[in-house]
């Protein structure tokens, strides 16, 4: 007994006790609701049934049944659409102001602090404002679009099917840039100095430094960079809320948005959790590089 | 971790303590009320009064959220934790009632002398009816008719006191009123994928034979190839599909849309913000003659059958029930009753509206019933869209949608 307790107290059961301490934590709040969630997803569920846990399994039928309903693979196409515009958007925009800031100019780092603006927002009121932004009729948008000549007459951004994915990704691209820039400025900040004063002095020019010094160091914070991003924009729901709700005819839907409202608008909760699985599916895929990168980072 | 710990064993030790206490030296029976109203709203108003009168009941309120409100319930309810009463959206009403969750109240109303059936409107009533029992009682209603800017009619050489009466002359007057230079469109409505756009086609659809069971109809077909018009000529903005009926009606008051398609909820807004003359009409029908529909929408009352003071909560109900004559004047709302009458407010505009949409009422039905309705909802939502943006012609789509909804029903 004694040897126990003077183990837990300074010894290996006190490194066992500080590792299964977040462990039940995170089994408790996330491994919990995970597997209760692929539960579900083989369950047959209402709102009734919804309070116990003996419901009727149903096998594969939930997703045989998803995805046999036509608006499916559009909505999976979309989520891809969406996931590869926005990160390509807000991890390109992001690379060049960390680059842009990186230069030191008077007056720089205040700037950059002044670009988390946009992060620091709440998404719905950011859906809010891009919702006027966007608004067809008397949208600033439009309104820049027009005045500079780019376009005649108005784009209804939020109800024209061919653009209200794009719409969404705008919004989402300006609120994820400023998160990319804060962690590209970082990495950048992280790489000595002296390799480029000695690659200079061997007489490679700004390009020949950027390809072959600034890309390479920053490979692990590119790799963590645009993992999460993978997941940020795979759990980016108020701006589908806040400015096309999907619509019009799902040309905007992505699956996260289409899980909470199969769930919450129809009631349909074993799909709403069926969708749900498929999307741990991408968010563990993404998670593997990105742990993965950030260890490549500890060990360089 | 320790102190909080012991706060923690001394807030329920406390908690369970002050409990039978707190039972103990009333003897009244306790009612619990949910609804959606907030301060200016009935329900805490209403339940303020009842408390003052000392009638050995004890009314408690909680507010919840409109999106709230179902999930909350079927939690409370699947765990035994639900009120005594609730108020529910009209067209989740029998999603309760289908399944035993609220109390069938019609022995109660039978010898209720405040609480007869023949008052209430029929659409109303319809909503709070499962197989031919009443499982709660209307808390208000309202209805959608046409709004128009009489200025505008006046300056395009319309009549300001024939506003359009059918289908064809609606579309000829927003074509006549529709002027692109000035911003202006002819109408404004929503055909947003959510529950608003059915709650503004099926009163189309039902006015041309058609119904949530009957979608793909000749009449049904024909209602959306004329909002397909409004919106395919842009006697309408785009952002009709993606816009909700209080953003829409916005436009209107603002003058940007000669009429608009809304309900009484406008009213003191558009009092507020409209710096013009405006009326309000009855829908347009399809034809002259035509059958008459609105939609119907608003919340009911409904007890919940786990209560233990059923007595006693039916007793709140007629309370609120009594007090139904209050509702217009004091909170803007409409009782969902033919047997009142509205005392006139003293602004013209308002009483005028008023008269339509208590004329209006007459038509309403009700959304369903059906415990699976926003499964119908949606397959209607979906052709709504998908025909309105083109990629499918109206029949297709309501062919699809009555797939869809057929295989709901059953």
């Amino acid at each position: 007994m004694k040897r126990i307790l003077a183990s837990v107290t300074d010894g290996k059961g006190f490194d066992i006790g500080l590792v299964l301490l977040p462990l039940a934590f995170l089994f408790v709040m996330s491994g919990l609701p995970l597997v209760y969630n692929v539960v579900m997803s083989f369950q047959e569920v209402d709102m009734f049934s919804l309070g116990t846990f003996a419901r009727p399994f149903v096998g594969f039928k939930n997703y045989v049944d998803l995805f046999a309903q036509p608006e499916t693979r559009p909505i999976l196409v979309n989520t891809a659409l969406f996931v590869s515009a926005s990160i390509a958007g807000q991890f390109l925009i992001g690379f060049g102001l960390a680059l842009f800031f990186w230069m030191n100019f008077p007056g720089a780092s205040w700037m950059r602090g002044l670009f988390l603006v946009s992060w620091v927002m709440p998404g719905l009121v950011v859906g809010a404002v891009w919702n006027w932004i966007l608004s067809g009729d008397f949208g600033v948008l439009n309104f820049f679009l027009r005045e500079i000549g780019v376009i005649e007459g108005n784009i209804f951004w939020r109800s024209d099917p061919h653009y209200s994915l794009w719409a969404v990704i705008i919004a989402n691209i300006w609120l994820g840039t400023s998160f990319n820039m804060i962690l590209l400025s970082v990495g950048l900040s992280g790489i000595p100095k002296d390799l480029f004063e000695a690659a200079e002095l061997d007489g490679a020019n700004a390009l020949q430094r950027f390809f072959t010094i600034t890309l390479p160091m920053m490979r692990s914070t590119i790799g963590a960079i645009i993992a999460l991003g993978l997941i940020f924009t795979l759990q980016q729901f108020d701006l589908f809320a806040g400015i096309t709700s999907g619509g019009p005819n799902n040309s905007s839907n992505v699956t996260q948005y289409w899980a909470w409202d199969l769930s919450f608008r129809q009631y349909d909760f074993a799909k709403g959790a069926t969708i749900s699985v498929i999307m741990i599916v991408f968010v563990m895929l993404a998670s593997i590089v990105y742990v993965r990168s950030t260890r490549h980072e500890v060990r360089g | 971790m320790g102190i909080s710990r012991y706060a923690m064993l001394g807030a329920f030790a406390l908690a369970s303590l002050s409990l039978p206490v707190l039972s103990a030296n009333a003897e009244d029976v306790t009612i619990s009320v949910w609804s959606l109203d907030r301060d200016i709203q009935p329900a805490p108003n209403l339940i303020n009064d009842f408390n003052k009168l000392n009638t050995g009941i004890k009314v408690e309120y909680r507010q919840i959220q409109f999106d709230d409100v179902v999930s909350e319930a079927m939690r409370a309810y699947s765990t035994g934790q639900a009120p005594d009463i609730i108020a529910v959206d009209n067209p989740e009403h029998a999603l309760f009632s289908s399944r035993g969750a609220f109390l069938d109240l019609s022995d109660m109303i039978a010898k209720s002398t405040v609480v007869k059936p023949e008052n209430y409107f029929p659409g109303p009533l319809a909503s709070v009816t499962w197989d031919r029992k009443y499982y709660g009682i209307p808390k208000a209603t309202n209805t959608i008719a046409l709004y128009y800017n009489k200025d505008m009619f006046k300056a395009k050489g319309l009549d300001p006191d024939k506003p359009p009466q059918t289908w064809d002359e609606l579309v000829e007057a927003a074509r006549k009123l529709t002027d692109p230079a000035a911003n202006v469109y002819g109408l404004a409505f929503s055909a947003k994928a959510n529950e608003e756009g059915t709650f503004q086609f099926l009163p189309w659809a039902q006015m041309a034979g058609g119904g949530y069971d009957n979608i793909n109809s000749d009449g049904a077909v024909k209602a959306l190839d004329t909002w397909k018009t409004i919106l395919d000529e842009k006697l309408a903005s785009p952002d009709t599909l993606t816009r909700g009926q209080w953003d829409s009606t916005g436009t209107f008051n603002s003058g940007n849309a000669a009429m608009a398609i809304s309900g009484p909820w406008e009213l003191d807004r558009m009092i507020k913000e409209a710096k013009f003359d405006w009326g309000v009409a009855l829908l347009p029908v399809p034809q002259a003659s035509a059958e008459r529909s609105s939609a119907m929408g608003d919340f009911n009352w409904a007890i919940f059958s786990s209560t233990k003071h059923p007595e006693e909560a039916f007793k709140v109900l007629e309370y609120f029930v009594s007090q139904d004559d209050r509702m217009f004047k004091d909170f803007g709302q409409l009782p969902a009753r033919s047997d009142i009458a509205i005392p006139p407010t003293g602004e013209p505009l308002k009483d005028a509206a008023l008269k339509v949409f208590l004329e209006q009422l007459k038509y309403a039905k009700p959304r369903g019933p059906h415990p699976e309705w926003p499964k119908i909802s949606k397959a209607i939502q979906d052709a709504i869209q998908a025909a309105l943006t083109g990629q499918m012609n109206s029949k297709d789509a309501l062919d699809q949608a009555a797939e869809k909804i057929r295989s709901v029903l059953g």
